[in-house]
């Protein structure tokens, strides 16, 4: 505390920081009478949120944090990585043996992908356990299921720039799988290969669709997630609408009357449009958001630096003896492969039950149209959801015992 | 020093006990089949007590927390016994009539065993304070469900450890490599599938102990109780029996994959009428248990005509196609009869796993027609449809049916297990007829001459 004779601290920080501050506000001010920099901060930050519940609500930020994350270290590393079959492996060895920094970003652009789909995977689970896809919102949960494809995408084509002998390999059984595409299989798989064989171009296609064809596709789908969570809010959790069934008509009516930007989301299902208890977005839900997203690429920066990226030896097409593995994401669909018989094997296994659970995922908003959200009172869903999540978590599992005899 | 089992093969005044092979192991099969039902009692009904204490505490129901007590008093007591029967085993007829066999278990396993022994400590100080200090810790409520799941991770390591040695004695790998032991290629499969199945056996434990209930309550709030633990448990029972046909079938690739000898044995050589004694047993479950939710449902007034059509479906594939008397009992049956081709032949054969195929539609009916019965079922509970006491003697007998079923079946499937390696305890390294005979085992001597000493594989051994 300042004594009665000295001029009070913050006052003498303004004295201190004139000369700098005022220069600056000036041109804040310029600026910001030009581009609306305060009403677009204004509008980004201040909304209203649910209150309870909102640690799980940060996984959607944290999810847009790595993925801006992946663009900044794949930024660099192309700095450096040439996307050529005789140059790719060269590149990215030079990274690990000459280029510490670059050995980081390397890192921390897998453990990115690696913690992006585990997140991603959490914040599915999170919305649908919570029922956030209901009405009005089932636009956006379609949007999240094919962002969550089109990542899934970026990580098979990613894994196969390195050129190393597993993503040789790798390639080689995604462009013999495409194969299996009724009609149009062998015309797929020319135009991913580059011609009849693997070959130097399957590399640079690989390469364009994964920082090219998916991003482009990505970035816009991220934009429209984000305008359709704006536009009916945050559903949250179910915890945020315990009375609502015991509600008389005027105590909902004055809370809908009540409810702040960006609520009451419309059309909803009656005492569904408004969370009964509401937070600041800005500094509240920010705070959640910052630390979460902050430990998260921590354990990503961590994991670059003690566990690295692996770099196998060079793409040797003659080593005939080599056993792909796939990467962890694709363990349940490798295992489901053997599950069929040959002739069975990638029709059924790649695109008719795998075709069959994106679709049913896809429709799980027009499936479950009940206003119910408590997840303990939609069985219909839960249930078969969770035998769903199970099933891939044993295959993954039998699939790590049985690569692992191989 | 000189390691026992070598003064043992160096002395011929010692003579075996005066057992015969076959009465030995009798007795092993029946002290272990017994010990295997309370460790799996055991190990589910630590994640049941603990799950239940946890919604008893959320949703404030006072029926749950009654139920945790009783529960954790119950595990108490079976415990005490259970784990005297372990000790037993071990030390009476593990080490007096298979002694050849525990040693080359111990050297092998020396690792797994020692995390269990340690797991096993856990779980006795967990248990224990949650069984004498359970109203004291209940004002900590945090705490009490924290040590429930301590218990159940002790619980769950005692059981990775003894699955990694049970997995290991079918498929055991030509390696002195811990890893390439531990993660055997069985180990994961086998995993899975005690894991599942134990929950669903305590399922069907506590499902038992309603029927029992519900048929000698004296009054209404007794009925109530009791009808509603026979719910409970029999959703635990039915719901986690329905991912058993899955893992067992990936299981089953996994043996005929790397011991080929033994899933013959089982699917198709002398044990297959046993393993279809299995699928008849698993109909029993699905249908008497689907029955039971049906019948439920409607005591308290509902129709439930999905349930109605689930009862009648699964019945009619537990009687039409997998029942014993519709199948061939063996391959060999199968090639008398000429039915070795494949089914658009007229022959029993489909390409899919070589299984004889009535066995393998029984099991897709039934998983497919439990996953429906169990949602249907509890969308009713979830909109409070069933009032409990409503519940006849029907409901009982069918509870009571699906636990003998369930405690039946995992019976079967030890005896399945041990006798599909046959001759051998150890595939291929260890024979039943050698542990009376004082004969160092065939693998161990060499490691046990070797400068590992008495050649217990350590964690950094390697190669093969």
């Amino acid at each position: 505390m300042s004594s009665p004779s000295q001029p009070p601290r913050s006052a003498l920080v303004a004295k201190l920081t004139r000369p700098v501050a005022r220069p600056l506000a000036a041109t804040y001010r310029w600026v910001d009478e030009r581009m609306g920099i305060s009403d677009l901060t204004h509008q980004l930050l201040y909304e209203a949120v649910p209150r309870r519940g909102a640690w799980s609500y940060s996984l959607g930020s944290a999810t847009l944090i790595i993925i801006v994350l992946q663009i900044v270290t794949g930024m660099f590393l192309l700095w450096t990585y040439v996307p050529s079959t005789t140059e790719a492996w060269e590149s990215l060895n030079f990274i690990e043996h000459h280029d510490e920094f670059a050995a980081i970003v390397r890192g921390m652009h897998l453990w990115g992908a690696y913690v992006l789909l585990f997140v991603i995977g959490l914040h599915m689970i999170r919305t649908f356990v919570s029922g956030s896809y209901k009405k009005p919102r089932e636009l956006n949960w379609i949007v999240g299921v094919i962002l969550f494809l089109l990542v899934l995408g970026l990580g098979i084509t990613g894994a196969m720039l390195p050129w190393d002998q597993a993503a040789y390999w790798t390639a080689t059984v995604v462009t013999h799988v495409v194969d299996y595409i009724p009609f149009f299989g062998n015309w797929t798989q020319e135009i991913l290969r580059g011609g009849p064989q693997m070959g130097p171009e399957t590399l640079t296609r690989f390469f364009a669709i994964h920082i090219w064809l998916l991003p482009a596709l990505l970035v816009p789908l991220i934009g429209l997630h984000l305008i359709l969570l704006r536009r009916h809010g945050e559903h949250g959790s179910w915890v945020n609408y315990e009375g609502v069934e015991s509600e008389t008509e005027g105590e909902r009516a004055t809370r809908m009357a009540e409810a702040e930007y960006p609520y009451p989301a419309v059309p909803s299902d009656p005492g569904y449009a408004v969370p009964m208890d509401l937070d600041d977005f800005f500094p509240s839900q920010v705070f959640k958001d910052a630390t979460v997203s902050f430990v998260l690429v921590l354990i990503i920066f961590v994991m670059a630096v003690v566990v690295g990226a692996p770099l196998e030896r060079a793409a040797n097409p003659a080593a005939l003896n080599y056993v792909p593995t796939p990467e962890w994401f694709f363990l349940p669909l490798d295992q489901l492969l053997v599950q069929f018989p040959q002739a069975w094997m990638i029709p059924v296994g790649v695109f008719v039950l795998p075709g069959i659970g994106t679709t049913l995922l896809m429709l799980v908003p027009f499936l479950d149209r009940s206003p119910e959200r408590e997840p303990w009172r939609r069985p219909e869903v839960m249930v078969p959801a969770l035998f769903a999540i199970l099933f891939l978590i044993f295959e993954a599992l039998l699939a790590v015992n049985r690569l692992f005899n191989l | 020093m000189t390691p026992p089992t070598l003064v043992a093969a160096a002395s011929p005044h010692l003579v075996a006990i005066p057992i015969s092979t076959g009465m030995a192991t009798a007795l092993v099969a029946l002290l272990m089949l017994t010990h295997i039902q309370f460790a799996a009692f055991q190990q589910g009904g630590y994640i049941i007590l603990a799950v239940t204490d946890f919604i008893g505490w959320k949703g404030k129901d006072a029926r749950k927390d009654r139920f945790s007590k009783g529960l954790v008093t119950v595990l108490g007591a079976t415990f005490a016994f259970g784990s005297t029967l372990a000790i037993f085993a071990t030390l009476i007829l593990f080490l007096g009539l298979w002694s050849q066999f525990f040693v080359e278990l111990v050297r092998i396993m020396f690792w797994p065993l020692i995390v269990e022994a340690i797991a096993f400590v856990g779980e006795i100080i967990c248990l224990y304070t949650l069984y004498s200090q359970w109203d004291k810790l209940g004002r900590v409520r945090p705490l009490r469900v924290g040590l429930e799941l301590l218990l159940f991770i002790n619980a769950s390591i005692q059981m990775l450890a003894i699955n990694v040695v049970a997995s290991y004695m079918l498929t055991p790998r030509p390696s002195n490599s811990l890893a390439l032991n531990l993660l055997n290629p069985t180990e994961i499969p086998l995993e899975l599938h005690r894991f599942v199945g134990n929950i669903a056996f305590d399922g069907a434990m506590i499902a038992l102990v309603g029927g029992i209930r519900l048929l000698l309550a004296k009054g209404p709030e007794g009925k109530a109780y009791g009808d509603w633990i026979g719910h409970y448990g029999l959703v635990y029972a039915v719901g986690f029996t329905i991912a058993q046909p899955l893992i067992g079938w990936e299981y089953a690739k996994e043996i005929q994959l790397h011991a080929y000898a033994s899933w013959y044995s089982m699917m198709l050589g002398g044990l297959s009428v046993a393993f279809l004694f299995q699928v008849f047993l698993l109909g029993a479950i699905f249908t008497v248990g689907i029955f039971y939710l049906w019948r439920r449902v409607r005591a308290s007034g509902f129709r439930a005509p999905t349930l109605a059509v689930c009862a009648a479906l699964s019945f009619a594939s537990w009687l039409l196609i997998a029942t014993p008397s519709s199948l061939a009992w063996s391959y060999e049956d199968v090639v008398a009869a000429n039915a070795n081709v494949p089914i658009w032949q007229g022959g029993l054969i489909i390409p899919w796993g070589q299984m004889i195929p009535f066995k393998l539609v029984a099991l897709i009916v039934f998983t497919g027609v439990a996953i429906v019965a169990v949602t249907v079922y509890l969308k009713h509970v979830s909109k409070g449809e069933l009032r409990w006491g409503d519940a006849g003697r029907g409901q009982a007998a069918a509870l009571i049916t699906v636990a003998i079923a369930i405690s039946l079946m995992m019976a079967l499937m030890g005896y399945i297990r041990e006798h599909s390696r046959a001759p051998f305890l150890i595939t291929d390294k260890v024979l039943i007829n050698q542990q009376q005979n004082f004969n160092p085992p065939s693998s161990a001597g060499p490691a046990l001459d070797g400068p590992a000493g008495v050649g217990i594989i350590m964690p950094w051994d390697s190669g093969p």
